[in-house]
């Protein structure tokens, strides 16, 4: 647990946490306040504004904002992982560790950990500014927020969180695991974005493989609403849950193999 | 049927610090080749190499940072591999460059790096930060420190686990002589308190002032190894006579100390008569040709770890910090 504490402590302390905390939890609200300030343009077919109005209709408004929370977070989490991954490689900070009797796949993960508690807090606050800005949002767009206390969406809250968070953390690891291949924070804040946008592209030319891949698989956890002409995730929340729980597990290997049978010579 | 597996070698009794044939490779570069140190318990080694002689992959491989391809080692009295990681927990290493978070300050990363391996008492690192001389610099972040800086907070670093036996990669990197003279006094009274220094260094005279033994290592093998006082007293005693005299001088001593023994140079400043005896008879030497009537104009004896050095490794001086040191190899 001294481990997970200082992981704590050195990233409360580095300001790319709060770099990155800071542009999520404010794209989340940005997002949705731009969502309601288009409604009403002249320009959006209207189509495209009923779909728009029903994005920022509480209680369906909370699963789309979760939703997006995990897509749109998911992009600088990945960098942020790879980053504190690549750095104690590139730092020495993992080789200080080693020669002082640590082992290496506990530091690592235990790291890992730090990270996953944090983001837990930025998904929190991400939902809240989220929500605010939803509310604003359905107030410019003339959407009604009076369901924002629906009882039922309110205690379903929990588990989806639950869900955005495993779903981030599976994310945090792949960034993390490829980030333990290259030793370094560039490349791996680098070939961490580069496959999360990849798969993104891949999902266009074939959708029924790249479903099973980590980063659509996370997206798939929680039910995005059908919005027309958008492609939605094909794999059910509950095997999404499965994939990506799989994934996280293999990528825990994959560092934990890789940091193990590592020559530390930088 | 299976290979029959030699036994382990024994314990090298005493020693803080043993390898056996230690040999490593990266890719097709041989980077030790069958190195065989023994470091006794309770004194400070000079590990001395020039650049590219395997001094930091000795390093690497002594805290587990890189496996060997073949050989042993023996830390702190009993057989080491990958899976004791714990007995580092009586090591306190500085390997290369000293390794922070540029984000924290001096204390926070003292106390990030003692949450790992083993656990550190309370006031220990308020202690090493007043030990090192960081006091009214504890509080920067790491960032903004000088290399000197760093290096005195990767000491502390080190210390932070009170250790057995303590290793230091070019220790003096970056130091002020105020602060060499301060590292220099806290090893040679580690050393005193009973534990084992270990130091690898390219400053030799540093080395000659600080160590009790040293190891000198070239292409991956130790070529020396023994007491400091000892390497020096070895050697030769040189005496320098006039031009006419040589060819008596010579005669006298090589009917003294034995043909072999004696060998006449010319150099810029005149002609030499190199004898090879310790400097400990080189009164006798000179005695021997003032009974002759043949008096020496200068008398040297002995060598220096520098001379030593370059004689056993053949590498030449080059370092860029003003300082005698060691060069070449890449």
């Amino acid at each position: 647990m001294k481990l997970v504490g200082s992981g704590l402590r050195k990233l409360l302390q580095r300001p790319a946490t709060w770099i990155t905390g800071a542009i999520v939890v404010g794209l989340m609200a940005l997002v949705f306040i731009a969502l309601g300030a288009t409604i009403n343009m002249s320009t959006v077919p209207e189509v495209q504004r009923a779909a728009l109005k029903l994005l920022l209709q509480f209680p369906g408004a909370y699963t789309y904002i979760v939703s997006e929370i995990i897509s749109t977070g998911g992009l600088f989490l990945i960098a942020f992982a790879a980053a504190v991954a690549g750095s104690e490689w590139q730092w020495g900070t993992l080789k200080a560790a080693v020669a002082r009797g640590e082992s290496r796949w506990r530091y690592m993960v235990l790291t890992l950990a730090a990270v996953a508690l944090i983001v837990g807090v930025v998904i929190l606050v991400s939902f809240v500014a989220a929500v605010a800005g939803a509310v604003a949002g359905a107030a410019l767009g003339g959407i009604s927020s009076g369901t924002l206390l629906d009882r039922d969406a309110l205690l379903a809250l929990p588990g989806e969180l639950l869900r955005a968070w495993l779903a981030l953390t599976e994310v945090l690891a792949i960034g993390f695991a490829v980030a333990t291949l290259t030793r370094s924070q560039l490349a791996g804040v680098g070939a961490g974005v580069a496959l999360f946008i990849g798969e993104q592209f891949a999902t266009l030319i074939l959708p029924d493989v790249i479903k099973f891949f980590p980063f659509n698989a996370a997206a798939a956890v929680v039910e995005r609403p059908s919005i027309e002409g958008v492609t939605t995730a094909v794999l059910s929340p509950d095997a999404a849950l499965v994939v990506t729980t799989l994934w996280l597990c293999a990528a825990l290997a994959l560092v934990v193999v890789a940091t193990e049978r590592a020559e530390i010579t930088g | 049927m299976t290979a029959a597996v030699p036994p382990p070698p024994p314990p090298i009794d005493g020693a803080a610090l043993a390898t056996r044939g230690l040999r490593k490779s990266y890719g097709h570069r041989l980077a030790l080749d069958g190195l065989d140190l023994t470091v006794p318990r309770g004194l400070v080694y000079g590990f001395l190499g020039p650049n590219g002689a395997g001094k930091t992959t000795t390093m690497r491989l002594l805290v587990g940072l890189i496996r060997p391809d073949a050989g042993s080692i023996e830390l702190l009295g009993q057989p080491y591999t990958a899976h004791d990681r714990r007995r580092l927990y009586r090591v306190g290493a500085l390997i290369e460059a000293p390794a922070f978070y540029p984000f924290l300050n001096g204390r926070e990363n003292l106390r990030a790096l003692a949450a790992s391996g083993q656990p550190v008492q309370r006031g220990r690192i308020e202690e090493l930060i007043e030990l090192v001389g960081l006091r009214d610099r504890a509080g920067d972040k790491v960032g903004n420190y000088s290399m000197g800086m760093k290096q005195r907070l990767g000491i502390a670093a080190a210390l932070l686990g009170d250790p057995e036996l303590l290793l230091l990669d070019e220790p003096a990197n970056g130091l002020d002589p105020a602060g060499i003279v301060g590292m220099r006094e806290t090893l040679r009274a580690l050393a005193a308190g009973g534990k084992t220094v270990f130091v690898s260094s390219h400053i030799l005279p540093e080395v000659q002032q600080l160590a009790d033994v040293v190891g000198i290592i070239a292409r991956g093998r130790l070529v020396r190894e023994g007491p400091v006082a000892q390497l020096l007293d070895e050697g030769r005693v040189r005496v320098r006579v006039t031009w006419e005299e040589g060819p008596d001088a010579t005669r006298l001593l090589e009917a003294a100390f034995g043909a072999e023994a004696v060998a006449r140079r010319t150099e810029s400043d005149g002609s030499w008569l190199e004898v090879q005896v310790p400097a400990s008879r080189a009164a006798e030497v000179n005695r021997e040709l003032a009974k002759a009537g043949v008096f020496a104009s200068r008398v040297e004896a002995g060598s220096d770890l520098e001379s030593l050095f370059l004689e056993l490794t053949g590498e030449r001086v080059t370092t860029d910090d003003g300082s005698t040191g060691i060069g070449g190899v890449a």
